[in-house]
């Protein structure tokens, strides 16, 4: 990868960003316009991002295509050495990157069906992927955090005004959990400023900066909740099953495909890059944490009625696999914690773009008013069962690569909880096969011959997120060389 | 055909299940003659390696890690730590599991040409079955246990899939509920065996695992858990005690796929893994006696269920569950090579009564054998073919399971309460088998609508049962040289199925006798009960209801798994759903957010909007930081 392609990262926040300044001087009753603008935006993103992937060299090193432009020579208390607008990706950068690019084409084809106020809609969810994007390839700590918080911020309009089932609430309680957690950043981020004493928020430098070890130990935990937070982190979830609850179609899929994802993300870069030590530390508590999040995400998700709680709860239970394989501290288990952001994050896209395309039509998610669903919406049926068995973890499909690298990874030091890991494979199954038969199989349910199979505009998304669970799931190597060389690379401490 | 190429044998029919799945609408026919045809290729690739096999056999050329076996890496993480090939392994146990499978399928798949004429979704069919093929064909030669846990997922899922082919019937798609929830609990153990065998010898490499183990690298403790966690995947997919209730279920899947998946080929998987994996059994010998008493369990319970049962498949079906018990017997006592023989004559004779019922159900649309009877003369072919292989499965002379129940036998030799077991289950086998051929063809007919609408199936479905027939006929004798040598094998196909113990198979004139005799006897015993009106048995049911009732109840193994999913599995789960929502949501963050309120409620009086109390609020804050400040510096 050449430093030029540092222009290119640049371009993955900037293009949704100028898409949206575009938008914002389109007149909104110009609707070929703004599918235009948001159709020619969000293709540049994914050529962009799956480029950006493909040309990580993973034997080259650590930081690729960094490019940097001085935004402050000194910024006085805030670093004498300025701040800088520095971009630049590591091989975990690089499949988050990926699974951005390929979760937002998707998501814009799905929202253009949006009738109210589509236009300010496309602001928003653009406004919010430029805040992911830019996080991704951020190397510096300010605008990190900046755009970090760009990211959650829309997500409150975005449910409050798009939403369905108790907006209102839905909004306000995500909104509150993840403010309060940013405070839990924000103090770890100015002691690790602090306590660095260089002046400076670059994160190559403070990645190689010493920490006082009693200091990592006490900041660690508050970066693992602030961002756990985020990431649905047992018990910090509360805000995320009612959050994709409530929120539309494809905000759903970016936010747990995508925004949950970057919890995950900031807790590898604050948290194992940056106080190593701490994280040493604090392993053991996040494999509690991730096994206890696994086995009561699944657990809850037997009784969830409505299909989104449902695959809230999932998305809870496969988080706390993330968690899981990075207390492992080996690169195995590491290399499938970020597997699995990236495997869970597609599939879980998959998942509410078809809940969408259904609830649309059908003004209903509960499973028991559904029966034989199969024969009415088949090719949505085997989208639909398609990822439940990525989700359920069959080999072949994206769930297995990641979720067999944890299990090998914990059970290189914990036994127990490997196996408990294992079980909670097959409570995934039990929930999503119960779901299956009860609302795919049987007996068609006359009630539901109003509704319409998917659209065209579904069927290309969820042929893009289906085409990338079965690449993943049968060539992983790609994903598995980039992640697996750069933690080994960065992380000091991990085992081999 | 060499050794490398091997892999052809399952990518021909998974390159067919993509363009079935993808295109089948737009073929003539909808593809089943591509199917059909590629299976016969396979059969005949499956014949050549079995003859090249032989070659290297018969010259002493044989060797593991040499030409038979291929890796290309599919994985590699950080040089080596944790890699994964997928990589191919052909020795004799693969070899007559490359025969059984192309085989049967081939036959399965003609037959399912006239069975499943007209049916809706019939393309799909023949996709979802070569995919099943693929699966199983990648399942039994591959030499890496990650490839082969890959392989064992694919062909439970093609089960899934086909078992619940009709499923618009909510029984249908029950029991591919069932039977995917079920076997995913066996899986859940294989997955964690493999991964605990990796732990220690750092490979999933089958050969070196062998070797590893062989050699003692692994602690006896630490082996005999890793091993028994193995055979729980065992467990499930060949549907042995206590995980056997999804097989009787699966029947609702179309007959032909009964036939073949869970008669001939999938439920063999799980004696497939041990029989491969059984060097490493040999070291930890209490693993090895858990095999043992799970199959003989397995091989009772199910033949005396097979006794009541009224489902012409689900007689099969507990007929099935308990020769697969018998297999694990004779792993369970070191005997590989009486389990891999019994396994091949099972395929054939199973498989063919499979397809007898499915000709029966083809032409009566009744599975009730109480609905059934005097069918010989409309079926005079499907009959007599099915009373060939009900004699194999009875363990009659000189029919193919007669040789290989002996070896079984033979092999429980020196352990009497095992052969005592065995023989008696060997008796209720020749009793069920005989009820099941009387009630349903002879006799009168019991149902008249039935009977009248009945007729024999067309060629394409009498044709495999010709063959199966002849198979199960004939198939037993592979164990004479002789026999081999005719057919152009150098050693005999024998040399095949005993390579690992050649001089093992003798005919023991006694106990053949007994074996013979034990068979005789339990025909005699259904022609006494059964024959006719079937008088005698039915007051013979007064003797003991409960007993009766016992059996048809399944020993009630369906109904307590099925409390524990409801109280136990479900009720965790309301119990953590409720605990979600009271204390987390509504305790923790709406009480949290509750709390701010009511302090804001509270406090507002404070803000009173009058100076004087600003003022001197602001004076008290001075003076207060002005002593701290004093007291502290």
């Amino acid at each position: 990868m050449s430093s030029n392609d540092g222009y290119l990262m640049l371009a993955t926040f900037l293009v949704p960003l100028g898409a949206a300044v575009l938008l914002m001087l389109t007149p909104s009753r110009e609707r070929s316009a703004i599918i235009a603008i948001t159709a020619l935006a969000s293709f540049a993103m994914f050529v962009i991002a799956v480029y950006l992937f493909v040309s990580y060299d993973f034997n080259g090193p650590q930081f690729q295509g960094v490019k940097a432009w001085t935004w402050m020579e000194n910024a006085g208390v805030l670093g004498e050495r300025g701040i800088q607008l520095k971009v630049g990706m590591d091989g975990i950068a690089a499949p988050m990157v990926l699974l951005t690019g390929i979760v937002i084409m998707p998501g814009t084809w799905v929202s253009w069906k949006l009738h109210h106020r589509t236009k300010d809609f496309f602001i928003l969810l653009f406004l919010l992927v430029a805040g992911v994007f830019g996080t991704f390839v951020m190397l510096d700590l300010f605008f990190f955090f900046l755009l970090y918080e760009t990211a959650v911020l829309p997500m409150y309009l975005l449910i409050a005004v798009w939403g369905s089932t108790r907006k209102e609430y839905g909004a306000m309680k995500l909104m509150m959990m993840l403010v309060a957690a940013s405070i839990l950043i924000f103090t770890a981020i100015f002691a690790i400023f602090t306590e660095a004493g260089l002046g400076t928020f670059d994160l190559p430098t403070l990645f190689a900066a010493e920490f006082d070890p009693r200091m990592q130990k006490i900041f660690f935990p508050m970066i693992a909740i602030g961002c756990g937070t985020l990431g649905g982190m047992f018990p910090f979830h509360a805000w995320s099953p009612d959050g994709h609850a409530a929120a539309p179609t494809a905000v759903s899929m970016l936010h747990a495909g995508v925004l949950m994802k970057l919890g995950a993300f900031g807790i590898i870069r604050l948290g194992f890059q940056i106080l190593p030590e701490g994280a040493e530390f604090w392993a053991p508590a996040l494999v509690l944490v991730g096994i206890t999040a696994a086995l009561y995400g699944a657990i809850s998700a037997l009784r969830q009625v409505d299909l989104k709680l449902m695959t809230g709860f999932s998305s809870v239970s496969h988080m706390g696999y993330v968690f899981l394989g990075l207390g492992t501290l080996n690169v195995i288990g590491m290399t499938g914690a970020v597997l699995q952001m990236f495997a869970h994050g597609i599939m879980t896209a998959l998942f509410f773009l078809l809940i969408g395309g259904m609830y649309d039509q059908a003004h209903n998610r509960d499973i028991p008013n559904f029966s034989g669903m199969a024969k009415q919406m088949p090719v949505w049926a085997i989208f639909f069962i398609l990822a439940g068995l990525a989700s359920l973890g069959l080999p072949g499909l994206s769930g297995f690569v990641a979720e067999l690298h944890i299990f090998v990874g914990v059970f290189r030091s914990y036994p127990v909880v490997g196996g408990l890991a294992v079980l909670t494979a097959a409570i995934t199954a039990t929930y999503l096969l119960r779901m299956f038969a009860a609302a795919f199989f049987g007996d068609f349910n006359p009630r539901w011959s109003h509704l319409r199979e998917i659209t065209w505009a579904e069927r290309a998304g969820a042929t893009v997120l289906a085409g990338s669970i079965l690449t993943l799931g049968l060539w992983p190597a790609p994903w598995v060389d980039r992640i697996s060389t750069t933690l080994a690379q960065t992380i000091p401490g991990v085992a081999l | 055909m060499g050794m490398e190429q091997v892999v052809l044998l399952p990518a021909i029919p998974a390159a067919i299940f993509v363009v079935l799945a993808l295109f089948s609408p737009l073929l003539p026919r909808r593809g089943d003659w591509l199917a059909v045809v590629g299976m016969a290729v396979v059969v005949v690739l499956a014949l050549a390696v079995a003859f090249h096999f032989q070659d290297f056999f018969g010259h002493g050329e044989f060797d593991p890690s040499g030409e038979n076996a291929r890796a290309f890496e599919w994985l590699n993480l950080s040089n080596g730590l944790f890699q994964i090939d997928l990589s191919t392994y052909v020795d004799a146990i693969t070899v007559v599991m490359l025969l059984v499978v192309s085989i049967v399928a081939l036959m399965v798949m003609i037959y399912s040409v006239g069975y499943m004429r007209g049916e809706a979704r019939y393309g799909w069919y023949f996709g979802a079955l070569s995919f099943f093929t693929a699966s199983m064909l990648l399942l039994v030669t591959a030499g890496n246990l990650m490839v082969l846990y890959f392989a064992w997922e694919a062909v439970g899922l093609a089960s899934f899939l086909l078992i619940g082919f009709y499923w618009e019937r909510r029984s249908a798609a029950e029991a591919a509920k069932k039977a995917f929830i079920t076997t995913r609990i066996g899986d859940v153990g294989l997955l964690i065996g493999i991964i605990l065998l990796w732990r220690e010898a750092g490979t999933f490499d089958i050969q070196q695992i062998i070797e590893f183990a062989e050699g003692g690298g692994f602690d006896q403790r630490y082996l005999t858990v890793a091993m028994l966690f193995l055979f729980m995947g065992a467990v499930g997919k060949s549907a042995q005690f206590p995980l056997h209730v999804w097989l009787p279920d699966a029947m609702e899947g179309p007959t032909p796929v009964s036939a073949l998946i869970h008669a001939a080929t999938m439920v063999v998987a799980g004696v497939y893994l041990v029989a491969r994996m059984l060097p490493v059994f040999d070291v930890v010998l209490v693993a090895r006696d858990v095999v043992l008493y799970t199959g003989l369990i397995t091989a009772f319970m199910a033949a005396t269920m097979g006794l009541v049962a009224s489902d012409i498949k689900r007689v099969l079906a507990y007929s099935t569950v308990s020769q697969l018990g018998f297999m694990f017997v004779a792993l369970g006592l070191g005997s590989p090579t009486a389990a891999m023989f019994h396994l091949f004559t099972h395929a054939f004779f199973k498989a063919l009564l499979f397809l007898g019922s499915g000709s029966v159900i083809h032409a009566t649309h009744q599975q009730e054998i109480e609905q059934l009877g005097g069918l010989w003369r409309k079926q005079p072919l499907t009959t007599w073919t099915f009373v060939i292989g009900s004699l194999a499965l009875a363990g009659v002379i000189p029919l193919a399971g007669f040789w290989s129940k002996d070896e079984i036998l033979h092999a429980a030799n020196h352990n009497l309460p095992v052969f005592v077991t065995l023989a008696v289950t060997a008796g209720l086998t020749a009793i069920y088998t005989t009820r099941l051929v009387l009630l349903t063809f002879f006799g009168e007919p019991r149902n008249h609508h039935a009977y009248e609408h009945a007729h024999e199936s067309p060629p394409i479905m009498t044709l495999p049962l010709l063959v199966l027939a002849a198979l199960a006929a004939v198939a037993g004798f592979v164990i004479y040289e002789g026999v081999g040598q005719a057919l152009g094998f150098a050693g005999g196909i024998g040399q095949l199925i005993f390579a690992h113990e050649p001089e093992v198979f003798h005919f023991d004139r006694d106990l053949a006798t007994f074996a013979l005799a034990v068979s005789l006897g339990g025909i005699g015993i259904g022609l006494v009960y059964w024959w006719g009106t079937a008088e005698r048995a039915t007051r013979a049911r007064g003797w003991a209801p409960e007993l009766h009732a016992l059996l048809v109840n399944r020993y009630y193994f369906d109904d307590l798994y099925q409390s524990l999913i409801n109280y136990v599995v479900l009720g965790a789960g309301s119990v953590i759903a409720v605990f979600d929502k009271r204390v987390v949501n509504e305790t923790g963050v709406d009480g949290g957010a509750q709390t701010v309120g009511w302090f804001g409620l509270r406090l507002k009086f404070l803000q009173t909007g009058r100076i004087p109390n600003y003022a001197l609020a602001m004076a008290g804050g001075i003076v207060t930081l002005s002593l701290v400040a004093f007291y502290t510096s």
